[in-house]
């Protein structure tokens, strides 16, 4: 198994402590940012401010190379192709057949790469420093109804007990001999249903239990929930959320106003 | 001392020398355990929860690989053999038979393992319907497998592992979840496959069951063989057995209460305390 089923580890910096509604309007303000950018060299600077918020969050060096490894390869991936098929501009930098690879596509295809590289790590960063939890609870005050809430966090909760439980039926399986990438298409896909079904009879299992605990904990019995930890803002939340409007504001106002080629 | 490879021996099914193994997380579940398993064993694996039993048994079928010593399944390198071959030789049941129950009918579940090792046909029937007699199942063998008791289920699954007829089955808590009376049907049964010559190796905490059943107790305690002994030697030190998260059997627990009346600690049924505390009577 190589994928971290939480990116969430517990620290305590200042991007752990903030309100995770804050957090949620970082990265779409900051995400828009990365729209309205369109130099090259501005672009990177704020990937750069985003890896410094990388450092800051004190993620693990594991953790931070699983997702910079995705995020890296995205990247090269864009420029690489970028210019293959935006075939725009001139002067022309060389041909291979008939294809034109021009100097102002391969600028565009690292200004994409980076920009998709401002997004993905944000949404990283995101993850590594708030749990499930506090993120079903920061949409569930931003106004999504309860019942989906949950239902989403427990889909969260229920990731790492279903990768143990789909492990140990292919054990089971493999301890009857089965050999799950031998033989024909046919004879493989008819070996995955011996993996498959009793994965959803469990899933199905599951969840009718978890129906009768939630009963039986009286959800959904009064109309009106209260909720044992609430989040509320503090001043700290306040000064990051102007923070991180003038960090949208300023280069906008710059750019729609001013005039400002950026 | 720790037996060498080559001193092998006919009868040695298993052998397990110095076997290391230490998870992805980190955890070390086995801290060098050597252990030989003879043909015709009834053999019980004990220890607390994490005490690294499952971890042990998951060995001995090629499920995990050691990570550092030696496992030798019928004087091979299991290291060198794929699950599925080693599966010839080494049955193992999973604890929970809805793990590997799939199929519409109990025959068709019972045939999947003895299809996978590439016999034909009529020899994949023979051993199917063999398991399932020898099972008690004949009566169910059209029934889909998935809506029977758990009773029911769990001899599915052992007679699924089963009918690949290998030489030795490893059984992860059989008895969880069974009433009395199941677990003692399904005891009886396994008694009768050790009594026809397959080595049973039992995984479990449940001591009453070792004491009945087991010829032999291997206790483990954080990945390490702190005892290994005929089942009378395993009840005698209960110091060890609490160390180990065990509790020996109420009878067992009596018979060493009694000592101090002469009854000797080696109790194993109630059967023996009886004999013990009347033979004291005529004296």
């Amino acid at each position: 198994m190589t994928g971290f089923l939480d990116l969430y580890s517990e620290k305590d910096t200042f991007l752990h402590r903030l309100d995770p509604r804050v957090k949620l309007l970082a990265v779409a303000l900051i995400s828009v940012l990365a729209f309205i950018l369109t130099e090259l060299l501005y672009l990177v600077v704020l990937l750069c401010f985003i890896l410094l918020l990388l450092v800051l969050a004190r993620s693990s060096y594991g953790k931070a190379f699983f997702a910079l490894k995705f995020v890296v390869r995205f990247m090269i991936l864009i420029t690489l192709l970028w210019p293959l098929f935006d075939r725009s501009g001139a002067p022309v930098l060389f041909s291979i057949g008939p294809l034109d690879i021009t100097e102002p596509a391969v600028w565009r295809g690292a200004t994409s790469a980076v920009r998709v590289g401002c997004f993905a790590t944000l949404w990283y960063i995101l993850m590594f420093t708030t749990s499930q939890r506090d993120l079903v609870r920061a949409l569930v005050k931003l106004g999504l109804r309860f019942d989906y809430g949950l239902a989403l966090a427990i889909s969260f909760r229920f990731i790492p007990t279903f990768g143990l439980t789909i492990e140990s039926i292919k054990d089971a399986q493999r301890a009857r001999a089965l050999e799950l990438d031998k033989g024909s298409i046919l004879r493989r896909s008819r070996n995955y249903v011996s993996i498959l079904v009793p994965t959803i009879v469990y899933a199905l299992r599951t969840a009718d239990t978890l129906a009768l605990t939630l009963q039986s904990r009286a959800y959904g019995a009064f109309s009106n929930r209260t909720y044992l930890r609430e989040i509320r803002m503090r001043a700290s939340d306040y000064v990051a959320m102007t923070v991180v409007v003038l960090i949208l504001l300023l280069p906008a106002l710059a750019k729609y106003i001013y005039g400002v080629q950026i | 001392m720790i037996p060498r490879p080559d001193a092998d021996s006919e009868d040695r099914v298993i052998f397990l020398r110095d076997a290391k193994f230490t998870y992805e997380s980190g955890v070390e579940a086995l801290k060098g355990v050597t252990l030989v398993i003879d043909k015709g064993e009834y053999l019980a694996v004990v220890g607390g929860n994490g005490s690294g039993k499952t971890t042990l048994a998951k060995h001995l079928n090629g499920l995990l690989r050691p990570t550092g010593g030696q496992v030798l399944v019928m004087g091979v390198q299991a290291s060198t053999r794929t699950v599925a071959e080693l599966a010839r030789v080494v049955g193992y049941v999973f604890q929970n038979p809805d793990h590997q129950l799939f199929c519409r009918t109990v025959h068709d579940e019972v045939s999947f393992g003895p299809a996978n090792i590439g016999l034909d046909g009529p020899e994949v029937k023979r051993r199917a319907d063999r398991a399932i007699a020898v099972m008690n199942l004949s009566d169910i063998r059209d029934r889909p497998p998935l809506s029977l008791t758990l009773g029911l289920r769990r001899r599915v699954s052992i007679a699924s592992v089963i009918a690949m007829e290998p030489q030795v089955l490893v059984l992860d808590e059989p008895t969880t979840g069974l009433d009395a009376r199941e677990a003692d049907e399904l005891m009886a049964i396994i008694r009768r496959l050790n009594d026809e010559g397959t080595t049973i190796v039992l995984i479990t905490h449940e001591m009453k069951l070792v004491a009945e059943h087991a010829n032999r107790v291997v206790v483990m305690m954080d990945g390490k063989v702190v005892l290994d002994s005929d089942t009378r030697g395993a009840f005698s030190d209960l110091g060890l057995l609490r160390r180990s998260k065990l509790l020996p059997p109420p009878v067992t627990q009596l018979a060493h209460r009694l000592s101090q009346i002469g009854v000797s600690k080696d109790i194993l049924t109630p059967q023996e305390l009886v004999f013990e505390l009347t033979r004291g009577d005529d004296q």
